[in-house]
Order: C-alpha cells, then structure tokens, then sequence
C-alpha cells in the first residue's frame, strides 16, 4: 500500500498555523510567569507553620494536583461562567485553568527548593542578625533558585504541551487550527503529523536543555 | 610447585595514560602475594586487570595453564562470555564490599553458585553454610546486609566469593573501608584463608598483615614492580628509595617486634 | 450570586458518569499493562542496544514525550487509520496513544533507576562471572524496581490524568459523559464540579498511596552500603 503524502495544504495554510503558533506561546508565556509568580506565594504559604496560611494553601495545592488539567480548563470555560461576574472566553478560561495548574506545581518546587537548603544556612545567617526576609532573599533564595531551574524549565516544557488542551475549548492555538485546517482541506495525515513535529521542534530544545541543567546543578557535582 | 597465575608482560592504558608497564608475575599454589604501593601505583588495576574487570591493553593471563583469550601478547582479543567463564574461577574481593542489598546473607552467598555456576538447591546450600560457617556469621545468614556492621558485610563478601570455590582469590583494599576496631576481623579471616592453603592476591595498605601473611612481597611504583621479595626483604631491608621512601610515610604501621629465635 | 445550586440532576444520571469512571479506569489499565513492559524494552534497548537500535528508540522516546498527547491521540485516531488503510476505534486509538505515550516516560523511569544502582553492584556480580543478561535479571532489576515504585505510580497517576483526552475522539469516559449529561441539563457548573470531584477522589486516594508508599520505602532504607 503506497500513500502519496502531500503537504501542500499545510504550506497553503502556513498563515492559520503561524497564527495558532504564536498563541500557543503567548498562552504559555502569560501562564508561565503568572503560575510561577503565585506559585511563589502558595509555595511560601505551605511553607508556613501557621495553620490559616498552610491549609488553604495546601488543599488549593492537592485539588489541582489531583484533578486532570483538562477537567479544571472546561471546567473554567462551561461551569465558571455561570458564577463568573466577568465575561469567560476561551483564553480567559484556559489561562485560569492552566495559571492555577502551574501555581499548584510551582510551589512545590518552590517549597522543595527552600526545604532541600541545609539548616545551617538558615542558622548562620540568623547569628549574623539577619530578619527572616533577609535569611530569605540573601541566603536561602539565592541558592534554592539555582536547584530548582531545571524543575521550573521542566513545568514550562510540560506547560506548552497542555496548552494543546486549549483546543478543546476552541481557543485558536496550534492544535485548534491544525484541526480546523484538516477539517477544511481533508487531510488529516499530513496536518496532523505536521503538527507533532512543530510541537516536537518547539519542545525538544527545551528539553534537552532541561537535561543539562539537570546535570549542571546536581547537587553535589 | 605449580603456578595457578601466570602474567606475561600486562600492561594497561587510560588513554595517554600509562598505568601498567610490562609487568610480570606468577603466583604459585597455595601461595600469599601481597601487592603494596602509593595511591596511583596501579596496584587495583593491576588486580582488576587479572579477572578482567579491567580489559588489559597487552599481555597475557595464564590461569593454571589457561590462555585467556586469543591472539598474541600485543594483540588479545576476548568474547563475553568466555571472561565471565573466567571470572567465575577468580573470586574477588572489593574495598566497599558491594554485597547485595536486597538479597540476605545466605542469598548473597548462594547467588553466583545458582546463576553461574547453575548448582541445584542443595549444593548452594550446602556451599553457603559451609563458607559462611567459615567466616564466623553461619548466625547471621538470614540477615539483610544492612543490619550487619562493615567488617561482617566483608566477611560475607569474602564468604560469597569462595563458595565459588576459586582457584585464586583477589583482595582489592579490602579493610581500606573500615572503621579502624574492624579491620582486625577482617584480616584475620583473610589470615585463616592464607593458612589454609588458599592462593591469594592482595593489594592492601596493612603492612603489617603483609609481614606476617605475605609469602611474597611486591612494591609497585609507577605501573612497574619497582622490588620483590619475602617480607623480610622488602618491608624491613628495602634496597631501593622508593620503597625506603614509602615506608617512612608508613611509619605508624606496627611491625612486630624482631625476635628471630 | 443568585445561583441556584441543583445536584439532584447530576445525581439522577449518577450511573452514566459512574460507567465513565470505569472506562477512564479501564483505558488507563490497558495503557499501563501495555506501556510499563514497553517502556521496560525501551529502556533496555536504548541503554544497552546497538547503535542502530539505540538511536531511532532515543529518538521515538524524545518525539514522544515532546508532544502533546492530544496531537498523538489525533495522530493515532484520524491519521494513522488513513494511512494503513484500517478501522480503528477511540477505545482502540487511546489504547495505543496512551501505551505509547507513557512507555516513553516509563522507559525513563527505569532507565533512571538503572542508572542509579551503585556500580559496585555490576562489579561484584560481573566478578562473580556474570553475564549481562544474568546481572540485570539477577541483580540490578530486582533493587532497581523497588526504587521505582513511587516514580511508576506517579507516572500512572499522571496516565490517568490524560486518558481525559479520550473524550475528545468521542470515547465515552468520565469527562465525555459529564460533557454530554451537561449538554443536555444545561447544569454545567454541577455536572462538572461533581465530575471534577470524582477524578479528585480517585486521584487523591492513589497519590496518598504513593506517599505512604515513598515514606515506607524511604524508612525501610533500601540503601547499598559503600
């Protein structure tokens, strides 16, 4: 059986595709620094012995850690809206759904990072007089930071694959379009295999990158 | 006197690096050859290039008459599994001891008589209490490694390696890993071996287990045998200045007392 | 907020998204019977295999963990069929996508436990005349697997979490089910908030699982000495 391939409508269309392309990483990029930036918060909350920060922290925590991310975006996009008092729209909903999912990961990377720094660092610092904040942001950040990058780099790799799910929703990102171009043009070989190797070649740098900084920052080597 | 080991003219590289030049040296039957040096001598790679944990670059390995491998000195050429098939006549011995953490004591012992050498239940059993009765923890035979202290965790290694029931036994540092109030155990196992009659090779920093065990004695500097002899001769009447020299820089080692009466 | 909150009608179809439960549990069962021994040949082939072997099996398990599984389960559903001119139903295409998918992170699982038996322990076995075969089966597996465990049932957990995608080809999981119950009811936001709490449930218990498990195999020590 030969199979005559022919990429033709994928070249016709390259516009739809670039456009979905781009975002896919804009969605990616605006959750990135919005998951890592609450995730700083929650991951600190957890952290804390105190029970009116730590609980909520934690059941937020493990609700999104144990949910499917495509639940938790549909759910933003066909339930929320109903108690929303804002208007819900497909980037609106996926960017709920997958901003929550990161914070929830990011902090605890962020609470593993601080916890895996030695309690002398913790100490030495204090004898020289230092404030909790500056324990925090001389001492202990500075070196936790450093362990956790390759744990963050692997989120943001991960995080480009589940905005694909953003499709479900028809949010126009990469795979939306490719399905909406096999639709049109009635080749969903070509379009569909096109589109595993731009998500592969958008992804697979980062994570070999991931894989020496992993190497790199091994604690120990 | 028959030779167990014979080694023609072993040498071994890194790379650039030169860690055996040339050496040669036989073992004979029943005999204790102790193998001192400075760190980077290449006294363990010498060992380890006698089972073949390391590939020698050139010479030859001769096991009681066996060539291993084929071609000639400068050239050998070696299949898989006829170095395991070596291997499993070589017992070996190794500074961090490397026993099985997930099997027991018994089943440490029983291991390389089951899968290599394919001995039924009972034979396995038999060798295991018989070689464990031996290093003195027959006790501890349902134990996990990790409930044993350092020096009974070598004594099993020890254990494991002769219910293979080698033709020739290598120490690699075997006590180097020991807290101090352990490596007495140790080498008094490694003792009783000796006068038992087993053919040892041994690469330690204990010298004084080499005076009063050694049949032979071997310092090695830079990948040659730099002098050789009784243990008389090279431990207390050192001719050449390294050796001199490394002995000083082993002066807390405890020789006996000379008493030659 | 003038909602007014009415379960009853997600609990009238209750069975319906209780039968989608078990099919999200079965596609995932199926994935792992086939992904985990896949994963474990994987592994295998690309530490140990000849480079013709080992270069196009890192190049399948990097393609397929750099991938969006959506666009494999597309692949797999609407490509695949076309090309090999065969019928393929999403129960089928998920089995596949998701068996493939999770043997390229399975493959890392082991090769990374592989790779964190201390050397030692190839040593002594290869000392004691061991050949590969033997020193893996015999030796660095069996410790090799044990420190897998939390790894593995991590990596199922997270299985699970994406067989959700199947809904998306029409198999009739728990998202689809809820999907179509709330389609039909227009009670969306009860529908998908019972939904959401059953995966939580089931998640949950497993990932506490996996935390005991961690815990007592962290205690028990499943340490090499040296």
């Amino acid at each position: 059986m030969e199979y005559n391939w022919d990429f033709g409508a994928v070249w016709t269309y390259r516009g739809l595709l670039w456009t979905g392309l781009q975002n896919t990483i804009i969605l990616a990029v605006v959750c990135l620094v919005l998951g890592l930036f609450f995730g700083l918060f929650v991951g600190a909350a957890r952290y804390s012995t105190r029970p009116i920060l730590n609980y909520p922290a934690t059941a937020f925590v493990e609700l999104f850690r144990n949910t499917p991310v495509l639940i938790q975006i549909m759910w933003f996009f066909f339930a929320f809206p109903i108690i929303s008092p804002f208007q819900v729209d497909a980037f609106t909903a996926a960017t709920l759904g997958l901003v929550l999912n990161t914070t929830a990961f990011s902090s605890e990377i962020f609470r593993a990072g601080i916890q895996s720094i030695a309690k002398g660092q913790w100490e030495a610092a204090k004898a020289l007089g230092m404030t909790y904040m500056q324990q925090m942001k001389r001492v202990i950040l500075p070196q936790a930071i450093r362990r956790m990058v390759p744990a963050f780099m692997n989120r943001a790799v991960e995080l480009v694959k589940m905005t694909s799910l953003a499709s479900v929703i028809a949010y126009g990102e990469l795979m939306h379009q490719a399905k909406s171009i096999a639709a049109i043009s009635f080749n969903p070989i070509e379009m569909y295999t096109a589109v595993a190797i731009f998500y592969f070649l958008l992804i697979f740098p980062f994570a070999i990158l991931v894989r020496r900084l992993e190497i790199k920052f091994q604690p120990g080597s | 006197m028959t030779n167990v080991l014979e080694i023609k003219k072993l040498s071994k590289s890194f790379g650039d690096l030169k860690v055996l030049d040339a050496i040669d040296l036989t073992v004979s039957k029943g005999s204790t050859v102790v193998i001192i040096g400075a760190s980077g001598s290449g006294k363990s790679t010498l060992l380890r290039c006698v089972n073949f944990m390391e590939i020698p670059s050139a010479g030859q390995i001769v096991l009681q008459g066996d060539l291993i491998g084929s071609g000639t000195g400068e050239s050998m050429s070696y299949s898989d599994s006829e170095l395991a098939k070596m291997r499993a006549r070589v017992g070996m011995v190794f500074q961090h001891f490397n026993l099985f953490p997930h099997m027991t004591v018994k089943q440490n012992v029983m291991e390389g008589p089951r899968t290599v050498l394919k001995c039924n239940t009972a034979e396995c059993e038999r060798r295991a209490d018989r070689y464990l009765e031996k290093v003195g923890l027959g006790w501890k035979a349902d134990a996990y490694p990790s409930h044993l202290s350092g020096g009974q965790q070598q004594r099993v290694a020890i254990a494991r390696a002769l219910a293979m029931e080698p033709e020739v036994m290598l120490f690699d540092e075997a006590t180097s890993a020991l807290d101090p109030e352990l490596v007495g155990e140790v080498l008094q196992t490694m003792k009783e071996l000796a006068d038992d009659g087993m053919t040892m090779l041994i690469v330690t920093h204990e010298l004084g287990f080499a005076y009063t065990v050694a049949d032979r004695v071997l310092f090695l500097s830079e990948g040659k045998i730099l002098e050789q002899g009784d243990p008389e001769a090279v431990l207390i009447n050192p001719k050449q200045e390294a050796t001199k020299n490394f002995l000083r820089g082993h002066g807390s080692f405890r020789l006996p007392e000379p008493n030659l009466d | 907020m003038g909602y007014e909150w009415d379960f009853a009608i997600v609990f009238r179809d209750f069975d319906l998204l209780l039968l989608g439960l078990v099919n999200t549990l079965k596609v995932t069962g199926f994935a792992l019977l086939f992904g985990v021994p896949l994963g474990l040949v994987l592994a295998l082939a690309r530490l140990y295999g000849v480079a013709i072997i080992r270069v196009p099996v890192g190049f399948v398990i990097e393609f397929l963990r750099s991938t969006p599984p959506i666009a494999q389960l597309f692949w797999f559903f609407f490509a695949m069929p076309l090309l090999l001119d065969i019928e393929i139903d999403p129960f089928e295409a998920a089995v596949i996508t998701f068996s493939l998918q999770s043997s390229a992170f399975f493959a890392e699982v082991f090769r990374g436990g592989i790779a964190s038996i201390d050397s030692g322990q190839w040593e002594a076995s290869k000392a004691l005349g061991m050949e590969r075969n033997a020193q893996l089966r015999r030796i660095i597996l069996p410790q090799a697997i044990k420190r897998m465990v939390p790894a593995f049932m991590e990596r199922a957990i997270e299985v699970m979490k994406t067989t959700t995608l199947v809904g998306t080809i029409s198999y009739a999981d728990l998202l689809y089910e809820a999907n179509s119950i709330a389609e039909e009811t227009y009670r969306y936001l009860e529908v998908f908030t019972v939904a959401a709490g059953m995966y939580f449930v089931v998640i949950f218990i497993c990932s506490m699982g996996v935390r005991h498990l961690e815990h007592y195999l962290g205690r028990t020590g499943e340490i090499t000495t040296g």
